[in-house]
């Protein structure tokens, strides 16, 4: 633990988010784009976290600001340790405590549609997360090593050449953290479907703010491991990122939402059984 | 700065609440085209929502009668304040043709406090996106009178 | 001083056990138990400041001991053949035979092995036992105290059958103390029994069909595990003379040999500790009173076999059988934990939970690096607070409504709002990062690094092991339910369970420095590779708390919004007024996704593949 490493978590607690943000900005505006209309301003999603902040409202439980802002601060802190150079694999167990407190929430509300949200949140983290686990095993294994310096550091040739079929799973984590098509079963991304806004329908005013900031540092997290595939250097990092970024959105806008059991019978499995598939092959080379 | 940043976003983010009181849907189809990329009112950062916990805007069609008022009431009190109403269409600001019907109370100002009124039958998407801006402008000056 | 505590440790509950019997009062029995956690207690912590020691007590060293070890081996089956023809149960009968049989041959057929020296030896493994079964097993003694009494005043009884219970139970831990500390592969094996009878005999308590039922199937389950025990410890004694498990566990003494009798040995382990396709008869304790449902999961039994496997550990490190088992365990890791999530009955969803972690710390001792075998052992200490507590706070809600349907104890929080929070806590320390569970969950994903199909195994089985958890306490704490008059408690019963959760939270947290002492010295200077990353994380969620804490305090006092239901007033928590204003009632349930997690189907395929495996793990050791 020295200076720099301080430097390092600090950065990361304050621009992950920020730049999570901004990714949800830039989603929009290239979603707008994509359907032939000119779209929010960049900053949108700043605006509408300002303007949730000042919102007053009753709270739907008692229970749902603790749970909010331990979901935050979980968020934060997988950020952090990423930054500051940690195990990606405990990076990531910190960050899917995180989705728990967001479902925890929901089932302490007393809508149905906060309550069903949270079954299928928690469905949707069952099927990403194992492979997602997976393609951090891989990661460290071709790097030899499980903190995220060594296995940014290993790459005289980038990763995703030893490792081309993660990236179906990976990509499917994407969908589901952005809670874009056809994965956003639990979180319903587009308005009036049949969960209003599934996980999300009790949270309101402050405490939304505060879960869409922490959805913002999921995403940093999601998208920063996904960019471990091309580490060669910051900017072919921040390319592989936006790759994986435009990857999803260009899928969200040319499908339509699949349901639980398609993605866990299905679409888990599959992508599962690719990225295992990866890993012995790396143990046979 | 990060409360003028606070005011700012208060006005450049409303999402909208559409809730049909009954309309004969030609008001709704206009609603809807506003989120089409021929007006595509994202650009003024509005969303449509469908839970009136997240919406900052309430757009009502139609007119109330003896069965809808309890839930129209009901949204509009579910709603976190600062919050706006939006009146669109004859029969949602007056009752329009139907007002002497014997179900039918009226226009939605019989039971909650409208803030805009959208005239029509049924209102032009650009009159529906004027009255949200037109709406914004007033939030603002309460905003302004409350500091 | 060393003799001194041991003997409390192993005598002391046992004699207190037959002083039950003598004591029909009330008050008498409260006292005594109460005094017996107390002794252990103190004798467990004073042992625990002399480790790592060896001793050599004359109740377990003398001649007299190990002839009384000796003739357990032939007391304890001759005991369950008797109780086979009672019953007229086959497999009981056989498997009795089978373990007469062959502790004959080893008395007679086969030379004695060398004298046993040292016939104590306590390092961090069994101090580690020690510690959780007079600690954890003493306070669910004493829950048991108040649980008994409801459950009597229940069963209307016209004798109460107390005496008997505490009697058993005392002595229980007793016998896992021994278990823990004997060196002597025949006195462990005496134990090892002595744990079958104990829990054949619990099990049964109630006596109803049920209940007998349950009980011989634990009786001829762990019997085959004593057969698969005794017919490993024969072929030691047959190729090497020796009984010192000290020695045996050297893997200097294995090399260019076949591990066969450590394979026995393993899946000997393997049915004690319930892991696929043996778990049977760890359902089967859910029948049983919560304390005892209690001890059998978390502090004796079980634990008993994934001792016996980390004890091993150290030969299986690099060999073929070491990886077969490590897959052995993180399938049934995986296959329990599915199994759980398809479960709406609490208990079961525990029990399946059980058998997954441990299925855990013997894929762990399968992989047999000192690194693996602390983190183990790490697991096995947090494991048996945290299920410890979770089976007192079903067993206390369990109680006061009558169901132990998870769908039954949906809002619990309302009416028994400690137990449930309790619950809550439990439930979150299985899973959440940086307590000690998800610690060791962690530590062990990142050492299974030889074998991949485990790791995904393992990968798999912990994201399973999430979901079915949050909405464990989710499904508790769930908003709608309406309050109920909440239910009477007893001090004696929330005493253990708060002890129990400052136990959880504080292992939980404690598990890196744990872990670091585990460790060989020289790499247990400072905390090894990502388990440094843990303290800071334990400041955060320290933080977190507080921040928590406080919201929960402004937002505790707040008037609650109305449900969103659609635009549909509700005119009472729990309904909603709908056509012609009639009141309707909101009704919820848990998607359980029966058709990928169903029991029915998963059992018997899991079953199979985990026979399988375990058909490896001998065969492979046997080529």
């Amino acid at each position: 633990m020295n200076l720099n490493t301080l430097y390092l978590a600090v950065a990361g607690l304050v621009l992950a988010p920020l730049l999570g943000g901004l990714v949800a900005g830039v989603d929009r505006v290239v979603t707008a784009k994509l359907q032939s209309r000119m779209g929010p301003p960049l900053f949108q999603p700043f605006y509408d976290v300002g303007k949730l902040w000042s919102k007053v409202i009753a709270p739907a439980s008692h229970w749902q600001g603790l749970f909010v802002r331990w979901a935050l601060v979980a968020s934060l802190a997988s950020d952090v340790v990423l930054a500051a150079g940690g195990d990606v694999l405990m990076c990531f167990f910190v960050q899917a405590a995180s989705a728990s407190f967001v479902a925890l929430g929901a089932f302490c509300g007393n809508s149905p549609y906060g309550k069903l949200g949270a079954q299928r949140e928690l469905f949707q983290l069952l099927a990403y997360e194992p492979v997602f686990m997976v393609g951090i095993l891989c990661m460290a294994k071709a790097a030899g090593g499980f903190d995220a310096f060594s296995i940014m550091a290993a790459q005289g040739q980038p990763l995703l050449f030893k490792l081309p079929l993660i990236v179906p799973g990976l990509l499917f984590a994407v969908l589901v953290k952005l809670r874009k098509s056809p994965f956003d079963i639990a979180a319903s991304h587009h308005m009036h479907q049949e969960v209003v806004r599934g996980v999300y329908t009790d949270y309101a005013g402050r405490d939304f703010a505060l879960l869409e900031i922490a959805h913002w540092a999921d995403v940093t997290v999601v998208l920063w491991i996904c960019s471990f595939l091309w580490a060669t250097g910051p900017l072919q990092m921040l390319a592989t990122g936006l790759v994986f970024l435009f990857a999803a959105l260009i899928i969200d806008n040319i499908s339509a939402r699949l349901t639980w059991r398609t993605m866990l019978k299905t679409v888990a499995p599959l992508t599962l059984i690719l990225a295992t598939a990866n890993l012995v092959w790396l143990y046979l080379e | 700065m990060f409360g003028s940043f606070l005011k700012t976003s208060q006005v450049k983010s409303p999402w909208l609440l559409h809730f049909d009181c009954g309309s004969c849907n030609g008001c709704d189809i206009e609603t809807l085209a506003c989120l089409t990329p021929v007006y595509d009112v994202e650009r003024f950062g509005i969303i449509n929502v469908g839970n009136p916990r997240h919406a900052d805007v309430l757009v009502v069609t139609g007119t109330v009668n003896q069965r809808n008022a309890v839930i129209l009431k009901n949204l509009y009190d579910q709603m976190p304040s600062p919050k706006l109403v939006i009146a669109v269409g004859a029969c949602g600001c007056s009752g329009g043709v139907f007002r002497e019907a014997p179900n039918v109370l009226g226009g939605i100002d019989k039971v909650i406090p409208v803030d805009v009124y959208v005239p029509g039958c049924p209102a032009k998407p650009e009159a529906i996106m004027d009255a949200v801006v037109t709406g914004l402008a007033k939030l603002k000056g309460i905003l302004e009178a409350s500091k | 001083m060393i003799d001194a505590y041991i003997g409390l440790l192993v005598l002391w509950p046992v004699a207190a056990g037959l002083a039950c019997l003598g004591l029909r009062g009330q008050a008498a029995r409260s006292a005594l138990v109460l005094g017996t956690a107390a002794v252990l207690a103190a004798a467990a912590v004073g042992l625990a400041t002399q480790a790592p020691l060896t001793a050599s007590p004359a109740f377990l060293s003398s001649a007299t001991a190990l002839h009384a070890a000796k003739g357990a081996s032939f007391l304890f089956p001759a005991y369950f053949l008797f109780v086979g023809l009672k019953e007229k149960h086959a497999l009981v009968i056989g498997f009795a035979l089978l373990q007469l049989g062959l502790a004959a041959f080893g008395e007679f057929g086969l030379p004695a092995p060398a004298l046993v020296q040292t016939a104590v030896v306590c390092d961090g493994l069994s101090l580690a036992l020690v510690l959780v079964v007079s600690l954890v097993g003493t306070l669910i003694s004493v829950f048991a105290l108040p649980y008994m009494r409801h459950h009597e005043e229940h069963l209307h009884l016209k004798t109460s059958r107390q005496p008997q219970f505490f009697m058993i139970l005392l002595a229980f831990l007793g016998f896992m103390n021994g278990l823990a500390l004997a060196n002597d592969l025949h006195v462990f094996s005496a134990f090892y029994e002595a744990t079958t009878l104990c829990s054949f005999l619990l099990l049964g308590h109630d006596q109803t069909a049920e209940a007998k039922k349950s009980g011989l199937r634990a009786l001829w389950m762990n019997s085959m595990g004593g057969v698969f025990l005794h017919a490993g410890i024969l072929l030691i004694q047959k190729q090497h003379g020796l009984a010192d498990i000290q020695a045996l566990v050297d893997p200097a003494l294995w090399t260019g040999l076949s591990l066969l009798p450590i394979a026995l040995l393993a899946v000997a382990a393997c049915v004690k500790a319930a892991q696929l396709p043996f778990q049977a008869w760890l359902l089967g304790a859910m029948v049983a009173p919560t304390p005892v449902s209690a001890l059998l999961h978390s502090s004796t039994m079980v634990k008993v076999g994934v001792f016996l496997c980390l004890r091993l550990a150290p030969v299986l490190e690099g060999t073929t059988t070491g990886r077969v088992l490590t897959l052995a365990g993180a399938f049934t890791f995986l296959g329990a934990s599915a199994l759980a999530l398809g479960q709406s009955n609490a208990k079961k969803i525990l029990a399946y939970s059980t058998a997954a972690n441990l299925g855990l710390i013997i894929a762990c001792a399968g992989i047999g690096t000192p690194v693996a075998i602390a983190a183990g052992v790490v697991l096995m200490v947090v494991h048996a607070a945290t299920k410890g507590l979770l089976f007192l706070c079903v067993g206390d809600m369990e109680q006061a409504i009558g169901s132990r349907d998870l769908e039954d104890l949906r809002g619990m929080i309302a009416r028994t709002p400690v137990t449930a929070l309790a619950a809550a806590a439990g439930s979150m320390a299985m899973i959440l990062p940086p307590l000690g569970m998800l610690a060791g969950k962690w530590a062990t994903l990142e050492a299974a690094s030889a074998s991949p199909m485990s790791m995904v195994m393992m990968a798999v089985g912990s994201a399973l092991a999430v979901v079915c958890w949050v909405r464990f306490t989710g499904t508790l704490m769930s908003g709608v339910a309406v309050a109920v008059n909440p239910a009477p408690t007893s001090s004696l019963s929330t005493g253990p369970v708060l002890t129990m959760l400052a136990g959880v939270v504080g292992l939980g947290m404690a598990a890196p420095w744990l872990n670091a002492m585990l460790l060989p010295v020289g790499q247990a200077i400072m905390l090894p590779d990502g388990w440094a990353l843990l303290p800071p994380l334990f400041i955060t969620a320290m933080l977190a708390w507080i921040l928590g804490m406080k919201v929960l305090g402004r937002q505790s006092a707040a008037k609650l919004a109305t449900p969103y239901l659609g635009g549909l007033p509700s005119a009472a928590p729990g309904s909603f007024v709908g056509a012609l204003g009639r009141n309707w009632t909101l009704s919820e349930g848990n998607e359980y996704a029966t058709e990928l997690f169903g029991e029915a189907k998963l059992t018997k395929i899991a079953g199979v593949l985990a026979s399988v495996l375990l058909l490896a793990l001998v065969g492979g050791a046997l080529l």
